[in-house]
């Protein structure tokens, strides 16, 4: 017992020096990020480049609230998020149905699901643009959010995890009398925890940054969103470093946190062991 | 309980979603562009930066005129895809500000209104006004559909006190000079270089030739394998050789290679670079200086670039966008921009103004603008463009035969002619 | 009632989100089919009736543009490399973060998927530097073990692989998160068990954790293959393609033609030929799978 005891404590030193080793590699453009958005424009084009900046200064904070409206597309990329969560349970809906039923053209139906990932994006942007005009959807935020509201990602990643349930629990509860939606809600998604915490922080980054439709569907910049914002700094001959930096750190905060909460969820296993 | 309220939140959700998509063609509430909205207002498309200094500039016109002016500032790396979708739904804004090598394009694709009709009422668009190098970049057969709004002429920005170094008390005057200057200056050391040839800037090579003597594209036919564009390429190249201009690209921004040491200390661009080299090089101040281009075998003309205001075909205010054009077109309003931006004026009554005309660092490109010609305006000028820089980094690049290579390029720019 | 529930209950889960990829996906996908017949260029876009069918013309040119079948070789050059990197790195990390629950993992769960998480516009200031030829971190670094400098993305052969570690370094965090969850749904009991038949570490990890992970390998596989067949934003905001033409993919070469010049037929063809390409790959994948695993599909 004491000789194994030891053992892990080894590997455990072990995998810890290779994790900070890579982790440091892994992270550094990160760290460099968030310190240059302290930095004045100055110091950020200097060369040989500062890690620690000499001076700090929050003036491109204060900047990026003067100079733009980046309360507004605040709001907007909040009620982006917020439908592409909606995306996230149609997601979760379509999964559940392609891995735990037979039915008649499911394996057409899935592998034309497939098909739409296969596609490179910008090849459908004005054919969708010219839908969307047609039912005059442009300049809305539905309309910015209804492209992306679902995908294949999320739905191929929902029947890949659903399909390791075991199908003896959902036996179990139609022999219960509860309605497949019931079993859906109480059974499946509960124990799809880990997977529903991946696609969460998935989804949200993905509305946090959504960026080619709220810019295309828009007329106005009223409906303009944080990403649409962040690229107006770049200018066409010289863009501004120090202000991109703190939108690009600024942006980033949200996500750590939504990652922080939903993490521990991750490692909560499915707890079907016991059943298998 | 829960699970009740749960469900039926969801269904109505989705409900909600699918109907709202079917029967949205129906409503009229929906609002397609600004271009409709209100008589009194119109919808300025700004390619760039932030909106701000825009809408600064229009509020004197919207307190004179009334006339309310929504801008929707839309980023450069995305302008064309917008406009894009604009023409293809035949909707979006009033005016356009319109890169001016994009003209051709959007003429073509009969997006821009010609604004002919308006001049009457509004004697700022008259093209006599402009740089005649400005208004060729919006006449199309016989027809205006544009009034130049800023120029961007190309000057040389060398640092004085390095190229008197060298021998030079003043800018390099001839080609001759230029090529001598920057040898001479790349003799400083290892790791010292004298020109900056931008290995991404479309415009080098054509610039070179036309001073060469090119035509560049006579009656639809391309000139880029003639003895005047291969002989500019050649001179090009001799930069490269000799070791004058790096042969890949430094990876530095202008503050280190035109700051400190001068690593590179001549280069030529925009007059963007005054305030760039101002605000964030202040250390070499009172070290640098603008000059017109060195004269080459025939002239030494430089490319002239810039934005255009133009009106969206589709747009239904035409009548007040053209005021709106008129006021920016005024020198006041000109002038305004310049202290705004750093974009020079198109008009050259502006020039006149002091602001410009004693400025040693502005009054450069007065004068350089008054000759400078616009690229080749076709709208497959793009792509041509894109072909010559590949071509070009074959050669000083992988040493690719001059001639064969462009023999090569002229035949495929031939090709992309010849398309409708 | 409740038979037909049962009936009609799996199309009711499916129903919304296949609408809303029909709507956008599959229908422009089906546009995009016919315009790859046409000539339509920015002035048909404006007036239709300005666009005329030209039958195989844009797919017999695309195959005849030299810049296209590089690109494709630069496509594969990618594949080939990147998609195992990405599937060993991000499986192995997870395994390694999977090893403890204190702190530290979790922070370096954190750690590793931060790169996912940077806006693309600080990825392309941050890693510009680092491969700065002359001041980067990189070269900075290699010159006190006295190698180098490298020119990262200078040289056709080395730019290439720039942008692969640069998009390993992007793709791991995602993955490793689905590892990551996979990890949880492996039964404890099986490793009781095969402790008690005195199984070692590397038995356990080979017989019971990669078998079990089958799944998410599976998924990630698919998924990653296509994303690198698709590879896009790396080279567009780090190289725009070059030097010479070296590291442009199919789909930027898709998006030069599309959106740049405005050929809306010919990048139409170029992304059919792709899209043709991905479902060929992915299919051979899905029987592969067919055969290993048992009821999938």
């Amino acid at each position: 017992m004491n000789e194994a005891f030891k053992h892990t404590r080894l590997a455990k030193a072990i995998v810890i020096t290779i994790l900070i080793l890579g982790g440091f590699l892994m992270v550094l453009p990160f760290v460099w990020m968030i310190l240059s958005s302290v930095k004045t424009d100055m110091e950020i084009l200097q060369i040989p480049p500062t890690l620690w900046p000499k001076s700090i200064t929050l003036q491109n904070f204060i900047n990026l609230f003067t100079q733009m409206d980046f309360l507004v597309y605040l709001k907007n990329t909040i009620i982006i998020v917020l439908f592409s969560f909606l995306g996230l349970f149609f997601n979760a809906m379509a999964g559940y149905g392609f891995a735990k039923y037979k039915f008649r053209g499911k394996n057409g139906l899935f592998y034309l699901v497939l098909a739409t990932m296969m596609i490179p994006g910008q090849v459908t942007m004005i054919p969708v643009y010219l839908m969307l005009n047609m039912v005059h959807l442009t300049n809305t935020l539905l309309g910015i959010a209804l492209p992306g509201l679902v995908g294949a990602f999320g739905i191929f990643l929902f029947r890949q995890f659903m399909s390791t349930i075991s199908d003896e629990i959902i036996e179990a509860a139609r022999l219960d009398g509860c309605s497949e939606f019931y079993i859906f809600m109480k059974i499946i998604l509960p124990v799809s925890r880990p997977v529903l915490a991946v696609q969460g922080i998935l989804t949200f980054i993905a509305g946090w940054n959504s960026f080619i439709w709220p810019l295309i569907i828009a007329n106005d910049q009223k409906y303009y969103t944080l990403s649409v914002g962040l690229a107006l700094l770049k200018g066409q001959h010289a863009s501004n470093y120090a202000l991109q930096m703190a939108g690009s750190s600024f942006m980033v905060i949200p996500i750590v946190i939504v990652f922080l909460v939903l993490q521990k969820y991750i490692l909560q296993g499915f707890n079907v062991s016991g059943m298998k | 309980m829960k699970k009740m309220s749960k469900t039926i939140t969801a269904v109505l959700l989705s409900l909600v979603l699918i109907l709202s998509f079917g029967l949205s063609g129906c409503s009229s509430s929906a609002t397609t562009s600004g271009s409709s909205a209100k008589n009194k207002s119109i919808t300025v498309w700004f390619f760039g930066d932030q909106p701000q200094p825009f809408q600064k500039l229009v509020k004197k016109f919207q307190k004179q005129s009334g006339i309310q002016v929504n801008v929707q500032a839309i980023p450069w790396a995305n302008a064309h895809d917008k406009l894009l979708t604009a023409i293809a739904s035949k909707s979006g804004p009033d005016v356009i500000t319109m890169g001016t090598s994009w003209m051709p394009e959007f003429v073509k694709a009969g997006a821009l209104a010609d604004l002919t009709p308006y001049i009457k009422d509004n004697p700022n668009l008259k093209q006599s006004n402009f740089f005649k190098g400005s208004v060729a970049t919006a006449e199309y057969n016989g027809k205006y559909y544009g009034a130049p709004w800023y120029v961007d002429t190309r000057v040389l920005f060398y640092r004085t006190d390095l190229l008197k170094k060298v021998g030079y008390s003043s800018a390099p005057k001839t080609w001759n000079e230029l090529l001598d200057a920057a040898t001479k200056l790349s003799k400083r050391g290892k790791g010292y270089y004298g020109l900056t040839i931008d290995p991404k800037e479309q415009s080098t090579a054509f610039m070179f030739a036309r001073q060469n003597g090119s035509n560049l594209i006579e009656n639809g036919k391309a000139q880029f394998n003639q003895p005047a564009f291969v002989g500019a390429i050649n001179y090009m190249n001799q930069f490269i050789k000799q070791g004058a201009t790096p042969k890949t690209d430094l990876g530095i921004d202008l503050t280190q290679s035109f700051g400190g040491k001068g690593i590179v200390p001549m280069f030529i661009s925009g007059s963007w670079n005054i305030n760039t080299i101002n605000t964030t090089i202040p250390d070499v101040k009172g070290k640098w200086a603008t000059a017109v281009l060195p004269k080459g075998k025939v002239n030494n003309k430089s490319i002239l670039g810039g934005a255009d205001l133009t009106i969206f075909q589709y747009s239904k205010n035409k009548a007040n966008s053209a005021k709106l054009i008129n006021y920016l077109s005024g020198t006041r309003a000109q002038m305004d921009w310049l202290k705004i931006s750093t974009d020079v004026p198109a008009v050259t009554a502006a020039w006149e103004n002091k602001a410009l005309k004693d400025d040693p660092l502005y009054k450069t490109f007065g004068e350089q603008a008054k000759t400078a010609e616009p690229l080749p305006l076709v709208p497959q000028f793009e792509q041509i463009a894109q072909n010559e820089l590949a071509s070009w980094e074959k050669i000083y690049r992988s040493g690719a035969d001059v001639q064969k290579t462009m023999d090569a390029f002229n035949s495929s720019s031939q090709k992309l002619l010849d398309q409708k | 009632m409740k038979i037909f529930l049962n009936k009609s209950s799996p199309y009711f889960f499916i129903a919304p989100a296949l609408i809303l990829l029909l709507l956008f996906s599959l229908i422009p996908i089906f546009v995009s089919l016919i315009i790859s017949f046409t000539d339509i260029n920015i002035t048909g876009l404006a007036d239709w009736s300005q666009i005329h069918f030209i039958g195989l013309e844009n797919y017999i040119s695309i195959f005849q543009d030299p810049n296209f079948l590089q690109s494709i070789g630069n496509t594969l050059f990618y594949v080939l490399f990147g998609v195992p990197l990405v599937i060993i790195c991000s499986m192995g990390i997870a395994l390694l973060i999977n090893f403890g629950d204190s702190w530290i993992f979790r922070l370096f769960r954190l750690i590793f998927y931060a790169p996912s998480i940077t806006n693309v516009v600080a990825v392309a200031v941050v890693w510009n530097y680092l491969y700065n030829p002359q001041f980067g971190l990189l070269n900075f670094l290699l010159h006190f073990v006295h190698l180098g400098p490298i020119p990262w993305l200078q040289d056709p052969t080395v730019a290439k692989i720039a942008l692969i570690i640069l998009a390993l370094w992007r793709a791991i965090g995602v993955n490793m998160l689905i590892f990551l969850a996979a990890l949880q749904g492996i039964p404890k009991a099986y490793y009781e068990a095969a402790m008690i038949d005195g199984a070692n570490s590397w038995q356990r990890l080979t017989k019971i954790t990669i078998p079990m992970l089958r799944f998410a390998t599976f998924f990630v596989t698919v998924t990653t293959l296509i994303g690198w067949l698709q590879f896009f934003e790396e080279p567009f905001v780090m190289t725009g393609g070059g030097p010479l033409n070296s590291t442009n993919s199919i789909a930027l070469f898709i998006y030069q033609n599309g959106f740049q010049f405005s050929k809306f037929g010919y990048a139409a063809a170029g992304s059919m030929i792709l899209f043709v390409i991905i479902i060929v790959v992915t299919l051979i994948q899905f029987r592969g799978q067919q055969k290993n695993a048992d009821n999938q599909m």
